[in-house]
């Protein structure tokens, strides 16, 4: 296959960036998007160009780093798949690909496709998790939980973090991701005991980082790469309204 | 002499007469006392978590973007633990037992038997920060058995246990940080540890997003940063996955222990073509109910569903009858190995053989029929039920495998071959996971200690958790009590400049060289020798030759590497460069330490060293020693021997026949 | 956390915006059951004596007042998350995925909300305005005093056919605004759960969405064909 690939290039934070085209011939559909990149990265550095700089790290779809808004679309065309996990397959012989990053205030674009995305540190820094420290558990059968619960709280704190769904929603709202945790959390009895400030402070910080709102267009969930469900947003909107009419 | 610093006394007691005994650090003194933590895979996530809930001072550092993508997010399969929920007979003495016997004899008894003592608490403690395990109806957690062991002991949370346990480590970290008690340093890499009188006391770390070197004191340092799997260039670790940290402890006078250690893992996804940048795994649970074969005939270019029952070869279970497939992962990718070197191997690269899912799609059916009750289903709607049931219990793995290679293994088998996936060598450590350089630890993959020659399946989490939740807030206390009195050193400390001094060196000289070929073009010329000539099977010509081609390629490297970009900027090339420079250094010193040890055990597979039929043979005279290597300069490196006891576990030859 | 602090975030916001908007929702089923009298033909006895109650009531008058301010809260709060929506991503995307993630109309809220504000503001200075400040024709009917003969106003207008073109467009947009509308305030409340979704999605789709405007938009389209 013959590829155009028009990728944003950003020299770093300052610089106001530009597309540059390339265009790529041989690629294998047995490429993975990435591996599309590796080879293109090659091609640059022996010309004695910049390559492309881009976040990946596992390649599995699980470690969550790679981003890349491809053709309009988080993570490119294919449903619940990471870029890494997108194979040229996808695409045919002579088309044009448009490579953006994730575009969003809170996410600064470092160079190129990456971004920074610690915002989302520092939402869970806010209250993503249950204050137990080392050594003071129960045996863990000592709470038994309904089955249905433990799995809803798997499906929520499945999320990877990527930042699909901020890069997805027209708003840049961080909503599905807080709401990821924020659900996992309020499903399991160990995280009822802090849950109200747990819900007003992740959202308080949410605000803070500069995310837009969620107007529930659904978007977030469509590019979701592991199928995290608004539902999960209402259950936040649920822990916050209950939270604030009721906290002292 | 190496001093592993076992306790003395009974196995059963060694660890609570150690806990009790140890010495310890007050809270004042606590909060005057620095650690650097590198990494924050499980290991350093819960480290530095569990150091800074004490009342230490932590400094986290790790590349990437954020601590909770570290590489532990990738296991899938589980975490063992001795809780005997089952009923079926477990205890801390069976996971020991099975880990030191899984571990072909060439571990610690003393730290594997602490390793199953507090693999109950990681449960716990992991239950109570929110992670959410599978559970079944009653509310209770649900086990399954793992890696052919004979109990159920694996506790799992669907095919992402690593990444639901990370999550859980990563939030206590967070909670920490949000607490003021760690300090973090996302997108930081180590490039030196710096010594004081000997002494662990700091490092110099690049920020990866300007490029500047910084220095960090600490009254010690833990080296927590995985395994060295990608010197392979393909395996199954992430593109970050390095030894840099690891090796530059080394290089300060760590001894790295039987780096030649290396676990192949039998079911993943086939190289498919040159741009091939790694490997991906498939849970070995789909060995329980898939079966595994190659063609009988020779370079039989049939389509795998066009090949008749009898004329097909299930190698596994021909020669395992009593394993079949699910005999250990090192047995299994030799296996893999031999039919596909015998040219038997299947796909268009020949380097491939089935994992079959027709026939337990059709069990699964009959079993959904007669549930049912009906008797009459006809031959399509016994697959259609089989193929629902296989999919509620693998779908993700399938899903995954569709879209790599486009294949839909619910109607063709699935194409696999063994990857590099876990080095079980690592940083010499004693029992306090101290290595031989005072005040620098090593937990998790990076040190050596708990799993021999071979991991057993769903102990990796184990390990990493229980060195960072469970063991080292204990033993730091032995050393730091002792350093309640050392000030922080300032960072203008003569020590401190020439570090940083010698590490700006490097990065300038790489830079300067502006040779030919990128960075990956060295990687994949290192990977290929290691692979060919350092992997699955080893003989002591193709060692040496490989050491010989390994000094040849580095030296090339230094000579003709091109890095785009500038030094002190965000440059992925230069940052890559590096960890290639290590790992040149690591696989020369990987095939010395294999090319020394002339026996067959656990991964480690020495043509030279087996039974008539091909089977590994250890040898327990001369080779019942960790290989602890010492640093004496490029290309020069002494062997220590720690020999291994065991008082307890008898070793014997592994059967699985 | 305050109430000050709690309304000051994005989600105490868009509670405001959800609470008003269901506020509105029930005002629009009150408001067309009133309409259906101007097609009634008894010379506008109904429909005036209905505008003239509904003008009159002092209960009613401060619900009206009240309508108004809320309809101020609800655009106004909204056009804030809108510009904090805006600031929320300064460099657009140059290539958007159009309606494969999302439903157009769901992405159009502030448009449409734009599109109804101004037809309100229309509406009302034609009617409203022409009811409680014009100088519009008197009617009474039997015993009853004299009432403002609205239904003329009303009929006289809808002759032409711009504004009831006007009139038809203002309802397609509130069609598709409260086909979104309705759903999301319930997300917004965090009323979302599968055993309830079928019915929230049924009355934001058929009632709120389709039933309401065209009942509104049926209307000025009769009162214009009956005067052709």
């Amino acid at each position: 296959m013959k590829l155009t690939l028009k990728v944003w290039r950003q020299q770093n934070s300052q610089d106001k960036g530009r597309f540059e085209s390339y265009q790529v011939s041989d690629v294998s559909t047995d490429m993975s998007f990435l591996e599309l990149f590796d080879v293109l990265n090659e091609r640059l550095i022996n010309e004695g160009k910049d390559p492309i700089a881009f976040d990946h790290d596992c390649r599995e779809g699980i470690c969550g780093a790679c981003s890349m808004y491809i053709n309009g679309r988080a993570h490119g065309p294919w449903h619940e798949t990471t870029t890494c996990q997108l194979h040229m397959r996808a695409y045919n012989d002579g088309d044009t690909i448009v490579v953006e990053p994730w575009r969003a205030a809170a996410f600064p674009v470092i160079k190129d496709l990456a971004v920074d995305r610690s915002a989302f540190d520092r939402i869970i820094q806010a209250g993503g998790y249950i204050s137990v420290n080392t050594g003071n558990a129960v045996d863990a059968n000592a709470i038994p939980i309904d089955k249905v619960d433990a799995d809803a709280a798997f499906a929520a704190a499945a999320c990877i973090g990527c930042g699909a769904c901020v890069a997805a929603c027209k708003n840049s709202s961080a909503m599905l991701f807080t709401s990821a945790k924020i659900s996992q959390l309020a499903l399991l009895p160990q995280g009822r005991p802090e849950h109200k400030q747990r819900a007003e402070d992740m959202v308080a910080q949410m605000d803070k980082e500069g995310f837009g709102s969620c107007t529930n267009t659904g978007a977030c969930e469509a590019e979701c790469p592991k199928g995290i469900s608004i539902t999960n947003i209402a259950r936040l909107n649920r822990e916050f309204i209950t939270a604030g009419f009721t906290s002292k | 002499m190496l001093d592993a610093k076992i306790p003395a006394g009974p196995l059963e007691t060694k660890w609570s007469k150690y806990k009790s005994t140890v010495k310890l650090v007050n809270p004042a003194n606590k909060r005057k006392l620095e650690v650097i933590v590198i990494g924050t895979g499980l290991a350093g996530a819960s480290a530095a978590a569990a150091l800074a809930e004490l009342g230490y001072k932590v400094k986290a550092f790790c590349f990437q973007d954020s601590a909770r993508r570290a590489h532990s997010i990738a296991a899938q399969g589980g975490i063992n633990a001795a809780k005997n929920y089952q009923n079926d007979g477990d205890s801390v003495f069976r996971l020991f037992y099975d880990t030191v016997k899984g571990g072909d004899y060439r571990a610690r008894e003393g730290n594997v038997y602490r390793l199953a003592e507090v693999s109950a608490a990681i449960i716990d403690q992991c239950v109570a920060q929110g992670v959410p395990f599978a559970r079944e109806y009653g509310g209770l957690l649900s086990n399954r058995s793992f890696g052919g062991t004979q109990v159920q002991r694996t506790f799992y949370a669907a095919g992402q246990t690593g990444q639901q346990l990370l999550l859980g480590a990563y939030s206590a970290l967070q909670r920490q940080v949000s607490l003021g008690n760690v300090k973090m340093y996302n997108r930081h890499e180590m490039l030196e540890i710096v010594k004081v009188d000997g002494k662990a006391r700091g490092i110099i770390a690049r920020d990866l997003v300007s490029g500047k070197l910084e220095r960090h004191f600490g009254h010690a340092v833990l080296i927590c940063s995985g395994g060295y799997g990608n010197v392979f260039f393909l395996s199954t670790n992430a593109m970050g996955s390095n030894v840099t940290a690891a090796w530059k402890a080394h290089k300060q006078g760590a001894y790295f222990g039987n780096p030649c250690f290396t676990q192949i893992h039998p079911t993943c996804i086939p190289v498919s073509g040159d741009h091939q940048s790694k490997l991906t795994l498939m849970s070995e649970s789909l060995r329980n109910d898939g079966r595994i074969w190659v063609p009988k005939k020779k370079d039989d270019n049939r389509k795998a569903t066009d090949i008749p029952e009898e004329e097909r070869d299930y190698y596994l279970e021909r020669r395992y009858p009593a394993f079949g497939n699910l005999v250990p992962r090192d047995v299994a990718s030799r296996a893999a190995k031999e039919r596909c070197d015998a040219g038997y191997g299947v796909g268009a690269s020949k380097m491939a053989v089935y994992l079959d899912y027709a026939e337990a799609i059709v069990r699964y059916g009959k079993i959904e029929a007669s549930k049912k009750s009906l008797d009459h289903a006809s031959e399509q709607e016994i697959i259609a039920m089989g193929k629902a049931v296989v999919a509620e219990k693998y779908g993700n793995l399938f899903d995954m495998y569709a879209k790599i290679t486009g294949e839909n293994p619910y109607e063709t088998p699935m194409r696999i071959y063994p990857a590099v996936h876990y080095t079980m060598g690592g940083l010499w450590v004693d029992y306090d996971l101290m290595t031989t350089v005072p005040g620098l630890y090593a937990l998790g993959e990076a040190n050596f200690s708990d799993h021999g020659a071979n991991r057993l399946g769903a102990s990796a989490l184990m390990q990493g958790l229980a060195d960072g939740y469970f063991v080292i807030p204990y033993t730091i206390g032995n050393y730091l009590a002792d350093e309640i009195h050392t000030k922080p050193i300032p960072l203008d400390h003569p020590a401190f400049v020439e570090a940083e001094k010698a590490v700006k060196g490097q990065l300038d000289t790489l830079m300067g060289i502006q040779g030919k070929h990128s960075v990956d073009h060295f990687h994949k010329a290192l990977g290929k020798i290691m692979w060919d000539k350092c992997g699955m099977a080893r003989n002591a010509k193709g060692l040496q030759e490989a050491i010989t081609e390994i000094q040849a390629l580095k030296e090339e490297f230094w000579k003709d590497v091109r890095i785009p970009g500038k030094q002190e900027e965000f440059n992925p090339e230069l940052e890559k460069a590096g960890r290639v420079a290590d790992f040149l250094e690591l696989g020369e010193l990987m095939c010395k330490d294999a090319l020394q040890r002339n026996e067959s055990c656990g991964g480690h597979f020495r043509e030279e060293s087996q039974t008539e039929d091909g089977e590994a043979k250890r040898n327990d005279d001369e080779f019942a020693f960790v290989a602890a290597w010492e640093y004496k300069g490029p290309s020069s490196s002494e062997l220590h021997k720690e020999p291994l006891t065991f008082d307890i576990v008898h070793p014997s030859q592994r059967s699985y026949k | 956390m305050k109430w000050s602090q709690f309304f000051n975030t994005s989600i105490g916001k868009k509670l405001l915006v959800g609470a008003t908007g269901l506020f509105l929702c029930s005002f629009v089923i009150v408001h067309l059951a009133g309409n259906f009298s101007l097609l009634k033909e008894d010379g506008g006895e109904a429909f005036n004596t209905y505008a003239a109650f509904m003008g009159h009531n002092g209960l009613i008058q401060f619900i009206a007042w009240g309508l108004k301010i809320v309809i101020l809260i609800h655009a106004v709060i909204a056009i804030q998350l809108t510009i904090r929506n805006r600031a929320a991503r300064p460099v657009k995307y140059a290539v958007r995925p159009g309606n494969k993630t999302s439903s157009w109309y769901s992405r159009q809220m502030a448009v449409m909300g734009s599109v109804l504000f101004i037809f309100i503001v229309i509406h009302l200075s034609q009617f409203w305005w022409a009811m409680h400040y014009g100088d519009i024709g008197k009617v009474s009917y039997g015993a009853v005093t004299e009432v403002g003969n609205l239904y003329e106003v009303v009929w006289f207008a809808f002759k032409e056919s711009w504004i009831v073109a006007l009139y038809v467009l203002g309802m397609v947009a509130l069609s598709f605004h409260l086909i979104h509308g309705f759903k999301s305030a319930c997300q917004t409340f965090g009323l979302n759960h599968p055993k309830y979704n079928g019915l929230i999605s049924f009355i934001g789709v058929w009632f709120f969405g389709i039933l309401i405007p065209l009942g509104f938009a049926v209307i000025p389209v009769v009162i214009y064909i009956k005067q052709i």
